[in-house]
């Protein structure tokens, strides 16, 4: 019998409410060590469509009508200032502003993507473009804070945290839940915050990617690989002596296991970010760069049974173009385009995709006014944004913003309604998905959030 | 008002019945019943109905499915008002034409919204009876009825009966109900140990131990228990539990728009000091709600660096959203003070009234309101002559570099002046010096000119210049290499007329240009002559030392510039300011559903009403008012919530095992009585926490082995009745400075500004570590401390294999390790000595044979080539790796 289990049976009960009571409940009866670790696979509340979530944040918020949101009539009233194109964003912007690219015609579904993503394109019937995106302000932080973590304040979990909490991972030789970013997004480590859940649910942030380097302290300097064994044998063999006086408490082994496994994880996850060990073709296929190789690895991980990778296109707020935004997007697209579909298609080919959930979007859109003339400001009336493979219905667009793009009118989806229908596709009804926290059970979508139905396979 | 509602029906449906006999138009029955009520149950019940009431899926406090729910309406109040489409924000919400759009969903076909348009333009005629929601007052009186809000019982004890021999014996009375047998007490060395740890978060030495175990006096507990509360190590193993609370951190979460607190430790160290100074409870409430108010407060540093608990608090990026920056800034201050002091979740009367515990959303905003407007600031800890001091000595400074700017500034200018006044001259020496590489430094010579600013011309007049110079230059650029001399002379004056026109700038710059001064145009050419690094008259302060100063002006600069230096060093050090929280808030209206945009009632500033907080609600109401109510001996909650807390420290699970929830949702405690008891006898002696540790301590109950038991397992694994002791794992504090401790690497330097953990070679005791709420540090994320941005009661305790990775690989271990094994080395001559002595330090104990078998076996491995470590390093290592140095039982 279990004396002190890491988590108490009663505690685990208690803290995740009604809901989670259930989805936990196998991992928390089971007296034995592994009941204690936090990121045991923990069976979803319902047949999951998706196991793997995969969210490419184009930090800095993407143009819709420059992207996945084709507008005709913004080149008919170019220059003019129509009622409703006065919509109160970030700054003051002036008269409508005509895309400065073309949109072609593209797959099966004949859905009109922007020039500057054609390989993003070829993959257009895999894809569901949901144009009817709004959040709640336009401003960066708040933004981010809302798209990952349901909150406009740095005070709520994230989603990736979320998830690994209802489902734990696959894993146990991985972080769960990886954020890839060079450098940092604006308000930085809170977008992949474990806040008030437990610290082992926290994303596990890696900046660089070079394989030695990518969790902390994965590397022991001193030793080699034999004598570290050696010198681990024999504290097993302490931590043995120690534990016989102690009846088999469970604590105990617990922490004599995680020894092990973090010696396993010393080459195993070296391995799984070491993207030199694909073949040239497929290196080829990503393109160069950190994005790319961010992609690659993003695929490694899932493929390795990790529940989360969100990789941000790079520091900063790279697709801020509050200026010349024709050159900017172009130049940002040319490296996203190119990974973002060599992803799809390498999860397709290897089967992947379709237990994978790939998001591509920003914290918010751009308006289909100018500022200063050449730039777009933040717009949080109405975006795009895109999903693909796990349980998601391809070739399809969901929703519509008015005839400038600015504002969401049709089947309009909040973040709140998306990060539902995400936990939805992996099997979390988002409403008992809940942490008994400061008197109130918490989630993650909080008072709000719908399914989005009509987008599901 | 539904008196009023009622008559208003009335006429309305006489005037139906009217309209209803004239019967031109689909009868309103019909209407409503084939336009209307399938619209309703289809598209709104889900979520606006008694069913979804029961289903607890109820949004917006309104009810669809009677008439009188849409006519008390939700909670921003009718949601029809009839005859008045316009007016009535159902059909606004239909619409899609503001905040609320409904059904989420997507919107409803034109067609049903000019229907619904209809039926209300029509009266909106409905014959559905029923129930509107009942509004559900908070009882007040049934409220304080709760185990909490009752004033904590005196429980009576035997006579001669000491609080530790009463702790045992409500303890053991538990044992009795549940079936549950008593474990032995533990050894005198595991005590040590227990003891130790618990009050200062380090092992004891081999000598305090030897001390410990061989002093057989009836008084020896005592005696070790009260040298371990006047260690000044106790405050900082005890102040960082306040800490958690506090959530105190150094900096804010947001990239923007936020500055870091530079004196955030004093607020750190005020708790520390408290905790050593045994401070009473109530004024350590006081003197961080309110020490700025309280009179009899004491010197600065006590009366104000407590503020920290606020001043330190969150501080939202606001830019657009503003107000609900704002609002959520209030629900931080509100949330740590009350769950922190009272153990209420006040928070969540925020958006509505309470739904378990008896607070109505107006409490929340009364208290919200001392809050409201209110700044984080700084204030100084030194008295006000010396600040007045500073501050003149850098105003001081400032004159003396003003005096020294201005001087120089002054010769620039006439050096321009002259200059400008030459400006054909100029023009002409330039143009040779282009066409006919003629030497500047002859031509300025013969000409009268300076060089500095021939030089600058020359550059000026590059052609490559032409698009973007003055367009008083059009003709001067278009000039051919063979114009005539008249023709180019011509060009040059005009120039210089034009010039003439202009007053010339300051000397230094651009922002010393008057705006407008010489209108858009004038602006221009001012900018391109004088003020542009690269214009022509542009002479920045160190060119005109280097170029424009005779012997005596220099002179006279170099003695400006001593008197700087003279300045500057009478500057005394920056006085030391806290970072506060100042002013007592202006009352507030509520937010309807927690959003700023939709205002409630207004209601005055005050405390929880449920804690006899109604009769004093003004405008006047202060913090320190707030202060006193929390600090209230007659306040239930306050006096039980920290002496839970500390049980809870001492024993891993508080009597009330929700510490900072003591309402209808927390736990009940596990032994009532023994709660009640030791609150009125806390209050009785002074809340002294120091006096609460003895009691706790020297009781039977907290010296218990932690040893298992299967039988008591059986009924009570989590050792929730106290049969035995608990083993604990120490937290990343306790861990880390024990750790260096142990190594004989840690520095015992105490207060004073925070370090950083990324520095492995770092020996301070971790409390005096950064807290960042940007970013965790990560040895202090994997170790399970808290995220600082909200209050916490306990630590998660999780064993994840990243921890193992820091106890494997980090250089701070294998630094450790490296010290541990020179001092075990220093220690003894042999092998097996060194092992004895390593155990001493690390465990306490001496090695058991099996133990001495190991170590000597790997010591014996030979070293491999390629390793940097020694096998007595890596032994050492292991050591400090184990379960025995991070478990204490």
């Amino acid at each position: 019998m279990p004396t002190l289990p890491v988590f108490s049976r009663r505690e685990m009960l208690s803290r995740t409410g009604t809901g989670l009571g259930m989805l936990g409940l196998a991992g928390v009866l089971a007296p034995t060590a592994a009941a204690a670790n936090p990121l045991a696979p923990k069976p979803p509340h319902f047949q999951a469509k998706a196991k793997h979530v995969i969210h490419l944040f184009m930090n800095g918020g993407p143009s819709q009508v420059d992207t996945f949101d084709p507008k005709p009539a913004l080149t008919k009233y170019h220059g003019q200032q129509p009622p409703g194109t006065d919509l109160k964003t970030e700054r003051k912007t002036g008269s409508l502003y005509k895309s400065p690219f073309k949109f072609n015609k593209c797959g099966q579904s004949g859905i009109e993507v922007s020039e500057i993503f054609p390989e993003v394109g070829r993959c257009i019937d895999d894809i569901c473009v949901i144009r009817g995106m709004h959040t709640d302000i336009p401003n960066h932080e708040p933004g981010l804070l809302l798209m990952t973590c349901g909150n406009t304040q740095p005070i709520r979990p994230s989603m990736g945290s979320w998830l690994l909490y209802g489902l734990g991972s696959e894993n146990q030789n991985m972080p769960g839940f990886v954020v890839l970013c060079p450098g940092k997004p604006v308000v930085g480590p809170a977008l992949w915050s474990n806040s008030f859940l437990p610290g082992a649910y926290q994303g596990c942030h890696i900046a660089n990617l070079d394989p030695r380097q990518v969790i902390d302290h994965i590397r022991n300097k001193h030793l080699s690989a034999d004598t570290q064994r050696e010198q681990l044998d024999l504290l097993n063999g302490l931590n043995k002596l120690h534990l016989d006086r102690r009846s088999g408490d469970d604590q105990l082994d617990a922490r004599i296991q995680s020894l092990e496994m973090a010696f396993r994880m010393q080459t195993e996850a070296t391995d799984a970010f070491d993207v030199g060990r694909e073949p040239v073709k497929v290196r080829e296929e990503y393109g160069k760069g950190y994005f790319a190789d961010a992609c690659l690895t993003a695929r490694r991980l899932v493929e390795r049974g990790v529940r989360t990778v969100q990789v941000f296109y790079g520091s900063g707020q790279p697709w801020d173009d509050h200026g010349e935004i024709e050159k900017g997007h172009r130049n940002k697209a040319k490296d996203a385009d190119k990974a973002v579909a060599a992803l799809l298609r390498d999860l397709k080919r290897s089967g992947l995709l379709g237990e994978t959930l790939v998001l591509w979007g920003g914290e918010f859109g751009r308006t289909p006014t100018s500022e200063g003339g050449s730039g777009r400001d933040h717009n949080h009336h109405g975006f795009s944004v895109w999903l693909a493979g796990g349980g998601i219905k391809g070739g399809m667009t969901w929703g519509n913003t008015d005839e400038f793009g600015f504002k969401a009118v049709e089947n309009k989806v909040h973040v709140h309604d998306l990060h539902a229908t995400i936990l939805h596709l992996m099997g979390i009804d988002h409403e008992k998905l809940t942490y008994r926290y400061s008197g109130r059970d918490f989630r993650l979508t909080d008072v709000h959030g719908t399914v989005t139905k009509g987008i599901l396979a | 008002m539904p008196s009023l509602r009622e008559p208003l029906t009335g006429i309305l449906l006489l005037v139906l019945c009217a309209s209803l006999s004239a019967a031109d138009d689909a009868r309103p029955a019909e209407f409503f019943e084939s336009k209307i009520r399938p619209v309703l149950i289809e598209q709104c019940y889900k979520c606006h109905s008694e069913a979804s009431v029961k289903a607890g899926k109820l949004r917006g406090g309104l009810k669809l499915d009677t008439r009188a729910g849409w006519q008390s309406g939700g909670d921003s109040g009718p949601a029809i008002i009839a005859s008045k489409p316009d007016e009535s924000p159902l059909l606004k919400s239909l619409r899609y034409d503001g905040d609320v759009q409904m059904p989420p969903g997507g919107k409803l076909p034109a067609a049903v919204i000019a229907d619904f348009e209809k039926w209300i333009r029509d009266g909106a005629f409905d014959p559905r009876h029923g129930e509107a929601l009942a509004k559900t007052g908070i009882d007040l009186e049934k409220g304080r009825q709760f185990w909490s809000l009752q004033p904590p019982k005196p429980h009576a004890v035997p006579e001669r009966a000491s609080v530790s021999q009463a702790i045992d014996a409500l303890v053991q009375a538990k044992w009795g109900e549940k079936g549950l047998i008593s474990s032995q007490l533990a050894e005198k060395r595991t005590l040590v140990r227990r003891f130790t740890f618990d009050l200062i978060g380090l092992p004891p030495t081999p000598q305090e131990v030897d001390a410990f175990v061989n002093d057989t006096s009836a008084d020896a507990t005592t005696k070790l228990i009260d040298r371990l509360l006047a260690s000044p190590a106790y405050g900082e193993r005890w102040g960082r539990y306040w800490l958690d609370v506090a959530r105190y951190a150094g900096d804010q979460a947001h990239t923007f728009g936020t500055k870091p607190k530079a004196n955030a430790y004093l607020y750190r160290d005020w708790v520390i000091k408290a905790f050593n100074d045994d401070m009473p409870y109530d004024r350590f409430v006081r003197l961080q709600v309110a020490g700025d108010l309280v009179p009899d407060a004491g010197d600065l540093f006590t009366k104000l660096a407590g503020l920290g608990l606020m001043g330190l608090g969150a501080d939202y990026y606001k830019n657009t959203a503003r107000e609900q920056a704002i609002a959520e800034e209030l629900d931080d201050r509100v949330d740590t003070l009350t769950r922190g002091f009272l153990g209420l979740t006040v928070a969540c009367a925020r958006c509505h009234d309470h739904k378990f515990d008896p607070i109505p959303t107006e409490d929340y905003y009364a208290i919200a309101g001392i809050y409201n407007g209110t700044n984080l600031t700084t204030a100084p800890l030194v008295p006000p002559a010396e600040v007045n001091a500073f501050e003149r000595a850098r105003q001081a400074v400032k004159a003396a570099e003003g005096r020294a700017d201005t001087f120089l500034s002054d010769a620039g200018k006439i050096a321009v002046q002259s200059a400008t006044s030459l400006t054909a001259k100029y023009l002409l020496a330039a143009r040779e010096v282009r066409l006919s590489k003629a030497a500047a430094k002859a031509l300025a010579k013969q000409r009268g000119l300076d060089r500095y600013f021939l030089d600058r011309w020359v550059k000026f007049l590059d052609p490559a210049n032409a698009a973007k110079a003055p367009a008083a230059f059009k003709d001067w650029f278009a000039l051919k290499a063979t114009a005539q001399a008249t023709e180019v002379r011509a060009a040059a004056e005009s120039i210089q007329t034009k010039l003439a026109a202009i007053q010339i700038p300051d000397a230094g710059g651009p922002k010393k240009v008057k705006k407008n001064g010489n209108g858009p145009s004038g602006d221009a050419i001012v900018k391109a002559m004088f003020q542009d690094k690269d214009a022509p008259f542009y002479v920045s302060p160190p060119e005109v030392e280097r170029h424009f100063l005779d012997g005596d002006a220099g002179q006279k600069l170099a003695a400006m510039r001593a008197e700087i230096e003279i300045a500057k060093k009478a500057v005394p050090a920056t006085p030391l300011a806290a970072h506060v929280l100042a002013g007592s808030g202006r009352g507030m209206n509520v937010y309807i559903r927690g959003n700023p945009a939709t205002k409630g009632g207004a209601v005055p500033k005050g405390f929880l009403r449920v804690l006899g907080g109604s009769d004093r609600r003004s405008a006047d109401y202060t913090r320190l008012d707030l202060a006193n109510a929390i600090a209230s001996p007659e306040n239930p909650l306050t006096n039980r919530v920290i002496v839970n807390r500390v049980w809870a420290w001492h024993f891993g699970r508080g009597i009330v095992n929700t510490p900072s929830n003591f309402g209808a949702l927390g736990e009940r405690p596990s032994h009532p009585e023994l709660l009640d008891y030791l609150t009125v006898e806390f209050v009785k002696n002074g809340s002294s926490l120091k006096w609460l540790h003895r009691q706790i301590l020297a009781s039977k109950t907290y010296q218990l082995a932690a040893r298992e038991d299967a039988a008591n397992d059986a009924k009570d694994a989590a050792n929730q009745f106290l049969w035995r002791g608990s083993r604990k794992r120490l937290d990343v504090e306790a861990w880390r400075d024990s750790l260096l401790f142990v190594s004989g690497t840690l520095d015992a330097k105490t207060g004073g500004p925070a370090f950083d953990l990324k520095d492995a070679d770092a020996t301070r005791r971790t409390v005096y570590a950064r807290v960042s709420r940007h970013e965790l540090d990560g040895l202090l994320r994997i170790f399970d401390f808290l995220d600082a941005n909200v209050t916490a009661d306990k630590r998660n305790v999780t064993t994840v294999p990243q921890q193992q990775l820091f106890a494997l690989n980090s250089e701070f271990m294998v630094n450790q390790a490296k010290a541990f094994a020179g001092r075990v080395e220093r220690l003894g001559t042999t092998d097996a000595e060194r092992i004895a002595a390593a155990y001493g330090l690390a465990y306490n104990r001496p090695p058991g044979r099996r133990e001495v078998e190991m170590a000597e076996q790997f010591l014996k491995l030979p070293k491999k080539p390629g390793d940097n470590l020694t096998r007595w390093q890596q032994y050492a290592q292991a050591l400090l790796a184990s379960n025995e140095f991070l478990y204490v039982d």
